[in-house]
């Protein structure tokens, strides 16, 4: 082998190095709602969507609209971070430019949504809830219709598409926790007898397996679907949870943070939990993300802090951003 | 003979009173043009780059070119959502035929690139769509990539068109939800004001015409000398205090001819307009030769969570006459962080000119019926741009344990407030400038304010606290300033009872109406209510000084004279001046021989 053959066919191998590399670089976004100077109609501080690279881990490059009380922030899965969604106070905006320009894609009947979840195997449906109820759109947010037949309360939080059963969809209520069966048509309460369910998430890889985080009740589990729901107790010294994450490599490992609980983490399918907050300067966190390409690496959004990371599996944290903003949601895309 | 004199006297009266009303009306429009031109000219020569300014420069024409140079600064920072969007509208609207095309093209790109939010309750979607609705009209054929929001011209025309058609509908069959708020009526005039002047389609624009003949009217049966008067949705200190610190007073001023003279940036874009106001709304703001009550239906803000009414009825009496006003809404959360449930206000005695009291009361229970963030941050949330509203020693606020019953002049207000509740005190404020303030053996507390006469009755014991204004207070949270000097800073006084089962009786009365201040406390000395005051037991029974008998049970039994009061049954307006049913989007206007009728489902006005 000649030596300019030789540094032909390395030169072909770094590069395809990092092409794996650039290929399992995930993406991380969180949105502000507010910081601790927002006054409506004021001057106010740069606020809504932020995303980063976790290996450049520098400045945060801010997308979209600013100032628009961002809950949410969603990539459309298949769609190669070029559809992406941002529930926020003026409604839901959509981008499928992969954030360049923006669309409000609601009119004024919709407005404060707390969170969206696209379909993840139809890139044109998307639900999302909001104080008014679930609403859904299976044209690509070209119109909207209102899924609120069965539920108790109007007033939801969080909207979640089952990833195995795109028909089944799950949401929290004011009142508890819903299953729908036939996306949204109609909802019947799941098993949690509890009220004030502020989230619900699945196992990745066991989509049987829900967890959901309440509102002064605690969090809770579920092996079958939400027939049965069992509460987490070793561990647990709180009762108001708004985050619950899974690691998609090892969904054996779970994070959950809410209300002046710092970082629960457990390793063991939620039997048992510990807080890990070594270099937690704020307790209240309302959503985590664990990187799917790395374990040990998860960002926790902050209610009034910023948001934080770590690089240990959650044995030390550091804020990596946006000190006094009230982060709502952080997400990682693969 | 006989007959055709009187046919010919009937003429000459007819022709005189015909004639002497087109005096009084050329009068009336004379003085508004001297008090607009007053409005206009603190801004049309000012010097500092603001949209209020550029908007009276280029209607006046003085210095248009400096308002060219002012808006292309102002426009390359574009902040204030909703607030940024109605000054921005409403100075283009005024320039738009003198302005440099680079200022026209600065305008266009702004509403291409600036984002504002729309925020969460209705003066905010007042605003925001009705200046949408105007800078779609102005730019219209534009596709979505034009528009901050994405959306095109006509789609931002339809959204904009809808929302206001919804809210004109739902204000005039169930009530305003921001309703008779003193310090956010200039948000919902200048809204309707734009729209009655700008607006290119003809129904919009009357529809613009009709709001602002509807909210002048609805504040002008509830107007006394400039000031609001009764229950309001929301305010700010210290408007609460001083009346005529108040927009609406703004309003009051320019429009009525009441209250004192104020070059106020909330009354400009009016005072630049067409609109003029239609002589019956007029003489409802101005006539006081006969007391009068007036009762009006409004709602509650949108309840997201905790309710299972979205819009539950606000109930609402004033009493009116030429020195005072007293009015009251029903109690219970009505309104997050800044309700003024009941007051009474006069007309002397100013600028401190108002006796009420309260319960101070803060739950993230409450603020979660209306806000859709986490419930247990949200105090923290709230306070950091409401910095009063978890201050035990607040004056403005709802408490859902606070109760009132109004019969005229007579008001009786209930408090059981449950142990562990966040305060198990109430207050009552009481000017430092009143004439007189008198604790009678009897118990009452007797206050002259000038020509008005109040009597407080206590139920339980009290103490008296000093209240010193602070800087705070002397100041207007959003951002005006009162320059009040400091050696002529007022100490007022609190009257705070620790009794959580509680309550107190109100009369007020004037010289006119009972002759004297001693025939007032004489009369009033033997009339003592007669209160059960056990948690879960709250009750007063008490006979007012004409003999009417009142027992109100906390929370909501009230009887007079022997008969239930059903609050159900008001209407959306009722009384000498207004008049309209629940649903009907009929508002009448009467005075005298005079009557206008607003019809919101034919969008036509008779007269």
């Amino acid at each position: 082998m000649t030596q300019r053959r030789r540094s032909i066919l390395l030169a072909i191998a770094l590069a395809w190095g990092a092409m794996q590399l650039a290929a399992q670089e995930s993406t991380v976004y969180f949105s502000v709602v507010a910081t601790k100077l927002f006054v409506v109609g004021a001057a106010n501080p740069r606020t809504g969507v932020f995303c980063q690279h976790p290996s450049a881990d520098t400045a945060w490059s801010h997308i979209g609209p600013t100032n628009i009380r961002a809950f949410g922030v969603a990539v459309h899965p298949g769609t190669r971070q070029q559809v992406m969604y941002i529930a926020a106070g003026n409604g839901l905006h959509k981008s499928t430019d992969g954030g360049a320009t923006w669309r409000i894609t609601t009119g004024w009947r919709i407005t404060e949504v707390l969170n969206v979840c696209p379909d993840p195997q139809d890139t044109k449906t998307v639900f999302l809830a909001c104080p008014y109820g679930i609403f859904r759109s299976t044209d690509g947010c070209a119109s909207w219709v209102e899924c609120t037949r069965g539920l108790g309360s109007t007033f939801t939080q969080w909207v979640l598409v089952d990833e195995a059963h795109p028909h089944t969809v799950y949401c929290a209520a004011e009142d508890g926790a819903y299953i729908s069966t036939n996306r949204g048509d109609s909802w019947t309460r799941m098993g949690l007898s509890v009220g004030g369910v502020r989230t619900i998430v699945q196992d990745p890889s066991d989509p049987a397996f829900l967890m959901a985080g309440t509102e002064n009740n605690g969090l809770y589990q579920s092996t079958n679907g939400g027939i049965w729901w069992n509460k987490c107790e070793a561990g647990i010294d709180h009762t108001t949870f708004y985050a619950i994450a899974f690691d998609p490599q090892h969904p054996s490992t779970i994070y959950a943070g809410g209300y002046v609980t710092g970082i629960y983490k457990s390793t063991d399918r939620g039997v048992t939990w510990k807080r890990m907050n070594n270099g937690l300067d704020v307790l209240t966190f309302h959503s985590i993300a664990v990187d799917p390409h790395n374990s040990a690496r998860v960002y926790a959004a902050a209610y009034w802090g910023g948001i934080f990371r770590t690089d240990d599996g959650a044995a030390s944290w550091r804020r990596t951003g946006v000190a006094d903003s009230q982060v709502w949601t952080v997400v990682i895309h693969p | 003979m006989k007959l055709l004199a009187s046919i010919s006297l009937a003429f000459l009266l007819g022709v005189s009173f015909v004639a002497a009303q087109q005096q009084s009306r050329d009068e009336y429009l004379k003085t508004y043009e001297q008090r607009a031109r007053f409005v206009v000219s603190a801004f049309d020569t000012m010097q500092q780059a603001r949209y209020d300014v550029i908007a009276a420069r280029y209607a006046t024409g003085k210095n248009v070119q400096l308002a060219d140079s002012m808006f292309q600064a102002l426009l390359k920072e574009c902040r204030g959502d909703m607030f940024w969007m109605y000054p921005v509208i409403g100075a283009y609207l005024h320039g738009k035929d003198v302005m440099s095309p680079a200022t026209r093209d600065a305008v266009r790109h702004a509403w291409k690139t600036y984002a504002p939010y729309r925020g969460d309750t209705e003066n905010h979607w007042a605003m925001y769509y009705s200046s949408l609705f105007l800078a779609a009209e102005q730019w219209p054929g534009l596709a979505g990539s034009e528009w901050f929001n994405g959306k095109s011209s006509d789609e931002n025309l339809a959204e904009a068109r809808d929302y206001l058609e919804h809210w004109v509908r739902i204000a005039t069959t169930i009530g305003q939800g921001e309703f008779d708020s003193p310090d956010y009526f200039p948000e919902y005039a200048i809204s309707m004001s734009l729209l009655a002047d700008y607006a290119q389609d003809p129904a919009m624009r009357q529809r613009g015409n009709m709001m602002l003949d509807f909210l002048l009217a609805d504040f002008a049966a509830d107007q006394l000398d400039g000031e609001y008067i009764g229950g309001f949705s929301r305010i700010y200190q210290p408007a609460v205090f001083k009346p005529l610190l108040s927009g609406a007073s703004a309003y009051a001023y320019l429009f009525f001819g009441t209250g004192e003279p104020t070059q106020n940036s909330w009354v400009l874009l009016p005072a630049l307009g067409k609109y003029r106001l239609p002589d019956i709304i007029f003489r409802i703001a101005t006539d006081r030769s006969t007391p009068y009550l007036h009762k009006e239906r409004k709602r509650v803000r949108n309840v997201i969570r905790f309710g299972t009414e979205k819009n539950p009825p606000v109930y609402k009496q004033s009493y009116v006459t030429a020195d005072y006003g007293l009015g009251a809404l029903q109690g219970g959360i009505l309104q997050p962080i800044q309700q003024h449930t009941w007051g009474v206000r006069f007309v002397d005695c100013r600028p401190t000119s108002t006796i009420f009291g309260l319960h101070p009361y803060w739950s993230a229970y409450e603020l979660g019926m209306f806000f859709p963030e986490e419930l247990k941050p949200l105090i923290a949330d709230v306070t950091l741009s409401k910095g009063t509203y978890n201050n035990p020693d607040k004056w403005t606020g709802g408490s859902p344990y606070e109760r009132t019953f109004q019969h005229n002049n007579t008001l009786l207000v209930l408090y059981d407030i449950p142990p562990g509740t966040v305060t198990e005190h109430i207050d009552g404020f009481f000017p430092g400038n009143l004439d007189q303030r008198n604790v009678d053996s009897s118990g009452w507390v007797f206050c002259k304010a000038g020509k008005t006469f109040v009597g407080w009755y206590p139920l339980q014991d009290y103490v008296w606290m000093e209240e010193r204004e602070t800087p705070a207070q002397a100041k207007n949270l959003i951002g005006r300033p009162e320059n009040v000097p400091p050696d002529n800073i007022i100490v007022n006084w609190r009257l705070r009872s620790h009794h959580p089962q509680n309550g107190y009786v109100i009369e007020v009365r004037s010289v006119s109406e009972v002759g004297s201040f001693e025939k007032f406390c004489a009369g009033l000395a033997s009339h003592i209510p007669r209160a059960t005051l056990t948690p879960g037991h709250v009750s007063v029974e008490y006979t007012t000084l004409e003999h009417h008998v009142m027992r109100f049970g906390f929370p909501d039994s009230r009887v007079l004279d022997g008969n239930a009061v059903d609050l159900s049954t008001y209407k959306l307006f009722e009384g000498p001046f207004l008049n309209a049913d629940v649903g009907s989007q009929r508002l009448v206007m009467t005075y005298k021989h005079q009557r206008r009728v607003l019809d919101f489902t034919t969008l036509k006005v008779t007269e």
